[in-house]
C-alpha cells in the first residue's frame, strides 16, 4: 500500500539555543519491503548527508545562530509490499556484529532466567515468535511508566513497557542466546486511528540465512502498516533524532505526523 | 590562541586585580572609619559593600556590621568570591588550567600566593594585622604584574592578560573615587574641613596617588583636582584614562575578527576620556559620571568576552 | 634470572663496563645530592602522575632511576625489526576486519571473536583511513625472559602513555650526568616530537598539504596530562578539550580569539567511548558531538583511528603471530609470550589446573589492574580469583610467570637488581619508524614484577649504544 507521511518535529526553547547538533535518521531506504516514491527533509539549515555503520540514511544538522525554536519536517510517500519475508540487508553487515550487548540490552538478574526459558527453541521462528509473545503478556503496554533511557532490565522490572522497552527487552533475550537481534525504528500505520501514523519500534532477528521482524507491542511481524527508518543495536544507535545544546533552558518537544494511505 | 584559553589568562589577570583593588577599598576603608563619630560608623562602614553591590551577601552572614566583620567578609571570606582569599582563589585556578600557555614563574607567583593566603588565619584581623594583610596582597599583585610583564612573550597572552588588569583596575578605580560620594561628613558645614580633607587623603593614598598629587596641584586637596587625577591624567597609572589607554593598545594588538564591537566601544570610551572636561564632569554630577562609567565598562567587558573569549 | 648488566659470572656486560667503572667512581653524596636535584627539576616541570582510587587525588612523582638501562645498537636493531614487523601487521588486519575480512574468511581468527568485541566499531566498516594506517602511534611492551630472549608482553594500539617521560628522563640525564654521554654513543630521542608531528601530518584528510593539527585532552585532571601539554607543546600544535571544538557544514572548528579555526587532524587522548556523544555514549562530555559524521565523511583525521582497540586486548593478543604470517607472509621476528585464553574450555582447565604457577590477567584490563599472579598471591587471593575467573573465563587469559630481566636500580639499601621491560613507541605515517630505545619501566619493590606507575614502578633512561 501507499503511505504518505508528514512528520514535523518541533523544539521550543525558553531562552535562544546558541548551538545545537543533531544526528537525523528520519530518511528511509528503499528495499524489498518498501519503495520510497518520494521523500524530503525541510531543517533550519543545510545538512551533511551520509550513511552511518549501519548504512542508515544519516543527516548532521548543526545550528551555530541563536535560535529559540528548531522545527524538522520530514514527508514523503513510500510504497510498501505485504510480504512478511524479510530480506537481505542492502549493506552487507555480518549478522554477527548484532551479538553484542549494549548497556540497554543487556540481560542481568531476572532477565536472564526469563531468557533462558526459550533457549531451546531460540534458533527457530516460531521459537522466537513465543519469545515476543511471552514479553508481550509480561509487559502491557502502557506509556509514561518506563523513560527514554530505561535499560531492558529497568523495563522488565517495571513490569509495563512501550514498544521501545518491548524491543529492547526482546532484543537482550536473544542476543543472550546467542541469536542477532537488532533495534528497528520507523512509522506504523494505525488504521483504526484516522490517518494516523505514530513513531514505532519493533526488531529484527536473524533465522538461519535472514532478517525476520518481529513486532512485539502489536504481536504480529512487520507487514505493509510499517515503514522502516533505520536500524541500530539499541534505540541509541538508530534514534530518528539524537542531539547535543548549548543553552536553551528548558525543552519542550511538540511531534505531530500523519499519513494518508492510498 | 583558543577562547578558552583565552578566557582563563584574561580572568587569572582580573581576579589577581581584584584582589589588589579590594585591599585598597579595605584600606581607604579602615581608615576612614578610624575616625567617623558613632553616628557616621554605620554608613561608614557600608560605604564598600554598596560600591562592590555586596551588601545583601555580607548581611546574610553577619548580623551587625563592624571593621572586624567588613575585613572578614571582604578580605577571608572563602565563601564570598569577590573576597581577597576568592580572588586569589580563583586567579589561581584559571592559572592552573593553563600552565602551559604562561610562564612558569607566572604560575609559581599566584600559586605561592595562593598557598600562602591559605594559611592565613580566619581570625578577625586586628587593626596592625589587617594593615599588613592589605600591604602583601598589594605586593603579590605587583609581584605577579612584574613577572608578566617580565616574562612572557608579546603575544596573544600578553594581551589578554593586560586587557583583564586594564579593564578590572579602570573598573575598581571608578569604584573608590565613587567610595567618597559614600561616605558622609558629619555635618554640612564639615565639608572642606578637616575631616573631610582626611578622607580624601585616605583615598588618594589608597590609589597610591597622594604624593602625586601634592606634586601636581600642590595646594589643599580639592574634590575636583582630585577627580580629574584619577579620571582624566594619563600620567596616573591608576587613572581612568590610563586604563583606556592600555585597554585600547592591547585590543589593537589582538589579532583579527570579524566581531569590532569591543574595539568599538573601547575607542570611543578612551577618545571621551582624552576629551574629557572635568568641570563639565562635575557640573553634571561626578557619582553619575562614574555610574554611566562603570555601566559602560560592564558593556565592554561583554563584548569582549563575546567577541574573543567565548560567550559560554 | 636475567641481568642487564651483569652476566652469569657477575661480570659487567661489555656494552655496561663503562657504566659499572663510573658508577664505583662516584662518591654516594654526589649521587644522593643528583637524585634530589632531579626530584626538584620534575617537580618544577609538572611531570606527576595522578593514582587512580587515591581519594584525594594527590599529585605524585614518578620515581626515576638514575642508572640507565643499556641496549647494545645490534640488539635494537633486531628489536626494531621485529617491531615494525608486528605494527605493520596489526595495521593490516585493522583494515582487514573494517574491510572484506579476509583473515576472517579464511577461518585464521573466529569471526565472532572479532565481530562481537566490544570494541569492534560498526562505525569503522567500509570506512577509508589515510594510508591504510590505523594505530598510527602504538606502545609494544617488551620483556626479557630468564634466558635474555626477548618477547612482547602486550599490545598498546588505543591511547598509549609514557613517551614524555622517556623525553624528560633523557634530558635529565643528559644534565645531572653529562661525563657519562662521554663514555657512551647514545643515539639520540630528542626529535620524536618532531617524528610524531610528520606522522599526524601525514594522515591528514584529501591529502592536503598544510594541515591543522591538534592534541585533544581530557583536561587537567588527567593522570597523562603532562603528556598531553607536553607534546603539544614539542610539536607546537594546540592543546584543547572537547568544549573548544564544535562541528560545522561537517568539519570540525576550534573557537579561537581571532575567530573559528578548521581542524584537520586530532591527536586524541580519549578513548573511543567518549569522543561523540551522538554516536557513543552520550553522557560524555570529553567528545565532540557530530565527529564521528565528520569523521566518516573524510573530513577530519583522527589519530589512532577509532576502532583500534579490538586488535590491542588481550585475547587477540594470542592470534598476532597468525597476522604476520597471514599478511605478510612471514614468521614473526619477535616472539609472544605463551598465553592460554580462559574461554576456550581446554585452556580454562589447564589454567586452573596451574593457578599457583601462572600469571592472569583480565582481557581489557591495563596498568596493572585486574591481574593475579600466581606464585606470590596469598591462598585467599587465588581462591577469590579462581571464583572470579570461573564466573566469567572469557575474561581471562594466563600466561606463564616470566622471570622479567633486572637491572641496577637505586633502592634503599644501595643499589640492587630490580625487574623492568621496555616500551618502544612505534609510529606509522607514511612508513613505520621509532626513536631508539623507549621507556623502561622498572618494579621498585623487590622481587615485584609489576612495573606500572600507578602502582608504584619507576622509570630508567634507555640507551642505545652504537
Amino acid at each position: 500500500m501507499r503511505i504518505s507521511i508528514d512528520h514535523t518535529t518541533r523544539y521550543v526553547y525558553e531562552r535562544p539555543v546558541r548551538y545545537s547538533t543533531q544526528y537525523l535518521r528520519l530518511v528511509p531506504l528503499s528495499s524489498e519491503r518498501q519503495r520510497v516514491l518520494q521523500w524530503n527533509l525541510d531543517t533550519p539549515a543545510t545538512p551533511l548527508e551520509l550513511r552511518d555503520g549501519y548504512g542508515n540514511i544519516l543527516h548532521v544538522l548543526t545550528i551555530v545562530k541563536p535560535v529559540t525554536e528548531i522545527v524538522i519536517r520530514s514527508r514523503g510517500t513510500v510504497e510498501t509490499s505485504p510480504a512478511i519475508d524479510e530480506h537481505a540487508d542492502e549493506v552487507k553487515l555480518s549478522p554477527l556484529v548484532f551479538l553484542r550487548p549494549t548497556a540497554l540490552t543487556r540481560t542481568e538478574g531476572p532477565l536472564i532466567e526469563f531468557a533462558e526459558r526459550h533457549r531451546r527453541r531460540a534458533a527457530t521462528l516460531t521459537g522466537l515468535r513465543d519469545l515476543a509473545h511471552a514479553i508481550h503478556e509480561r509487559l502491557p503496554f502502557e506509556a509514561g511508566v518506563t523513560a527514554v533511557h530505561s535499560t531492558a532490565l529497568e523495563a522488565y522490572q517495571a513490569g509495563r513497557a512501550v514498544c521501545q522497552d518491548h524491543a529492547h527487552v526482546f532484543i537482550a533475550c536473544c542476543r543472550h542466546l546467542g541469536v542477532p537481534a537488532r533495534y528497528v525504528s520507523g512509522y506504523l500505520y494505525l488504521p483504526e486511528r484516522e490517518a494516523a501514523v505514530a513513531s514505532h519500534a519493533w526488531a529484527e532477528s536473524w533465522v538461519v540465512d535472514r532478517w525476520r521482524s518481529f513486532d512485539i507491542t502489536n504481536g504480529r511481524p512487520a507487514g505493509e502498516h510499517h515503514v522502516r527508518l533505520a536500524v541500530g543495536a539499541d534505540y541509541l544507535e538508530a534514534s530518528p533524532v539524537r542531539g547535543v545544546r548549548h543553552g536553551g533552558g528548558e525543552e519542550q518537544l511538540i511531534a505531530s505526523a500523519l499519513v494518508a494511505p492510498q | 590562541m583558543l577562547s578558552r584559553v583565552g578566557d582563563r589568562i584574561y580572568w587569572m589577570s582580573r581576579f589577581m586585580e581584584r584582589a589588589e583593588n579590594m585591599a585598597r577599598i579595605l584600606g581607604v576603608t579602615s581608615n576612614v572609619v578610624l575616625c567617623s563619630t558613632p553616628e557616621t560608623q554605620q554608613q561608614n562602614l557600608l560605604a564598600p559593600l554598596t560600591i562592590t553591590g555586596t551588601t545583601g551577601a555580607f548581611f546574610e552572614r553577619h548580623e551587625v556590621i563592624s571593621l572586624p566583620s567588613l575585613i572578614d567578609f571582604m578580605g577571608l571570606d572563602a565563601d564570598n568570591p569577590s573576597s581577597i582569599y576568592g580572588c586569589l582563589k580563583q586567579a589561581r585556578d584559571n592559572a592552573h588550567a593553563v600552565r602551559w600557555q604562561i610562564t612558569s614563574e607566572m604560575w609559581e607567583t599566584l600559586n605561592t600566593t595562593w598557598i600562602d593566603m591559605r594559611a592565613f588565619g580566619r581570625e578577625l584581623l586586628s587593626s596592625p594585622d589587617a594593615t599588613r594583610f592589605f600591604d602583601w596582597v598589594k605586593e603579590r599583585s605587583h609581584l605577579f604584574r612584574g613577572v608578566t610583564y617580565g616574562t612572557i612573550m608579546r603575544g596573544e597572552a600578553f594581551n589578554f592578560s593586560r586587557l583583564g588588569t586594564f579593564i578590572e583596575r579602570a573598573d575598581a578605580t571608578a569604584r573608590i573615587l565613587d567610595v567618597k560620594y559614600h561616605i558622609l561628613l558629619p555635618r554640612v558645614e564639615d565639608v572642606g574641613g578637616a575631616l573631610d580633607y582626611y578622607q580624601w587623603a585616605a583615598l588618594l593614598k589608597s590609589v597610591s596617588s597622594f604624593e602625586t598629587y601634592r606634586i601636581i596641584y600642590r595646594d589643599q586637596i580639592r574634590p575636583i583636582n582630585v577627580a580629574e587625577l584619577l579620571i582624566l591624567d594619563r600620567r596616573m597609572p591608576r587613572s581612568l584614562a590610563a586604563c583606556l589607554e592600555q585597554i585600547d593598545q592591547a585590543l589593537s594588538r589582538v589579532e583579527g575578527q570579524n566581531d569590532h564591537s569591543a574595539k568599538r566601544l573601547s575607542a570611543e570610551l578612551q577618545a571621551r576620556l582624552v576629551h574629557g572636561d572635568i568641570e563639565e564632569i562635575f557640573r553634571d554630577g561626578l557619582h553619575e559620571y562614574l555610574t554611566d562609567f562603570l555601566q559602560d565598562m560592564g558593556e565592554l567587558g561583554q563584548r569582549i568576552q563575546r567577541a574573543y573569549l567565548g560567550a559560554l | 634470572m636475567y641481568d642487564e648488566m651483569y652476566d652469569a659470572e657477575g661480570q659487567a656486560r661489555r656494552h655496561y663496563e663503562a657504566l659499572g667503572q663510573w658508577l664505583a667512581s662516584l662518591p654516594p653524596a654526589l649521587l644522593e645530592e643528583k637524585r634530589r636535584e632531579a626530584d626538584l627539576l620534575f617537580h618544577r616541570v609538572g611531570i606527576t602522575f595522578a593514582l587512580y582510587g587515591d581519594e584525594e587525588g594527590t599529585e605524585r612523582l614518578i620515581p626515576f632511576d638514575t642508572i640507565p638501562r643499556i641496549i647494545p645498537d645490534a640488539e635494537w636493531q633486531f628489536l626494531c625489526r621485529g617491531l615494525v614487523q608486528r605494527v605493520t601487521a596489526l595495521n593490516r588486519f585493522l583494515h582487514d576486519i573494517y574491510h572484506s575480512q579476509e583473515i576472517l574468511r579464511a577461518g585464521v581468527i573466529p569471526a565472532e571473536h572479532v565481530l562481537t568485541h566490544e570494541a569492534y566499531q560498526v562505525a569503522m566498516i567500509g570506512v577509508d583511513v589515510p594510508n591504510q594506517v590505523y594505530c598510527h602511534i602504538a606502545g609494544i611492551d617488551i620483556v626479557r625472559d630468564g634466558r635474555g630472549e626477548y618477547y612482547v608482553l602486550e599490545d598498546n594500539l588505543r591511547t598509549p602513555s609514557g613517551v614524555s617521560y622517556m623525553l624528560e628522563n633523557r634530558r635529565m640525564m643528559m644534565r645531572l650526568f653529562p661525563e657519562l654521554f662521554e663514555h657512551y654513543n647514545v643515539h639520540p630521542v630528542e626529535h620524536y616530537p618532531q617524528l610524531l608531528l610528520e606522522t599526524l601530518r601525514a594522515c591528514s584528510p584529501h591529502g592536503m598539504r598544510d594541515p591543522v593539527v591538534v592534541v585533544l585532552t581530557p583536561g587537567q585532571y588527567n593522570s597523562a596530562y603532562f603528556e598531553h601539554a607536553f607534546l603539544a607543546q614539542q610539536m607546537g600544535v594546540e592543546l584543547v578539550e572537547a568544549v573548544d571544538l564544535f562541528t560545522k557544514d561537517g568539519h570540525i572548528y576550534m573557537h579561537t580569539t581571532s575567530g573559528d579555526q578548521r581542524v584537520d587532524v586530532i591527536y586524541r587522548r580519549i578513548d573511543d567511548a567518549f569522543l561523540d556523544p551522538l554516536a557513543f555514549r552520550e553522557d560524555s562530555t570529553l567528545g565532540v558531538p557530530g565527529l564521528l559524521a565528520c569523521y566518516r565523511a573524510g573530513n577530519v583525521a583522527i589519530a589512532n583511528a577509532i576502532g583500534t582497540g579490538v586488535a590491542d586486548d588481550k585475547s587477540m593478543y594470542a592470534f598476532v603471530p597468525e597476522m604476520i604470517r597471514f599478511y605478510l607472509g612471514e614468521e614473526p621476528l619477535l616472539r609472544n609470550v605463551p598465553t592460554w585464553q580462559l574461554r576456550k574450555p581446554e585452556d580454562l582447565r589447564y589454567a586452573l589446573d596451574h593457578l599457583p604457577e601462572l600469571v592472569f590477567k583480565e582481557v581489557q584490563g591495563s596498568g596493572g589492574y585486574g591481574m593475579m599472579i600466581g606464585p606470590i598471591a596469598t591462598p585467599a587471593e587465588r581462591d577469590d580469583f579462581r571464583r572470579r575467573i570461573e564466573s566469567n573465563p572469557a575474561n581471562y587469559i594466563a600466561q606463564p610467570t616470566l622471570s622479567l630481566s633486572t637491572c641496577p636500580t637505586f633502592v634503599e639499601q644501595g643499589i640492587a637488581p630490580r625487574h623492568l621491560d621496555l616500551r618502544p613507541f612505534v609510529l606509522s605515517g607514511r612508513e613505520v619508524r621509532l626513536v631508539p630505545g623507549g621507556l623502561t619501566r622498572v618494579a621498585l619493590k623487590e622481587g615485584s614484577l609489576v612495573v606500572n606507575s600507578s602502582q608504584g614502578g619507576g622509570t630508567k633512561d634507555t640507551w642505545v649504544v652504537a
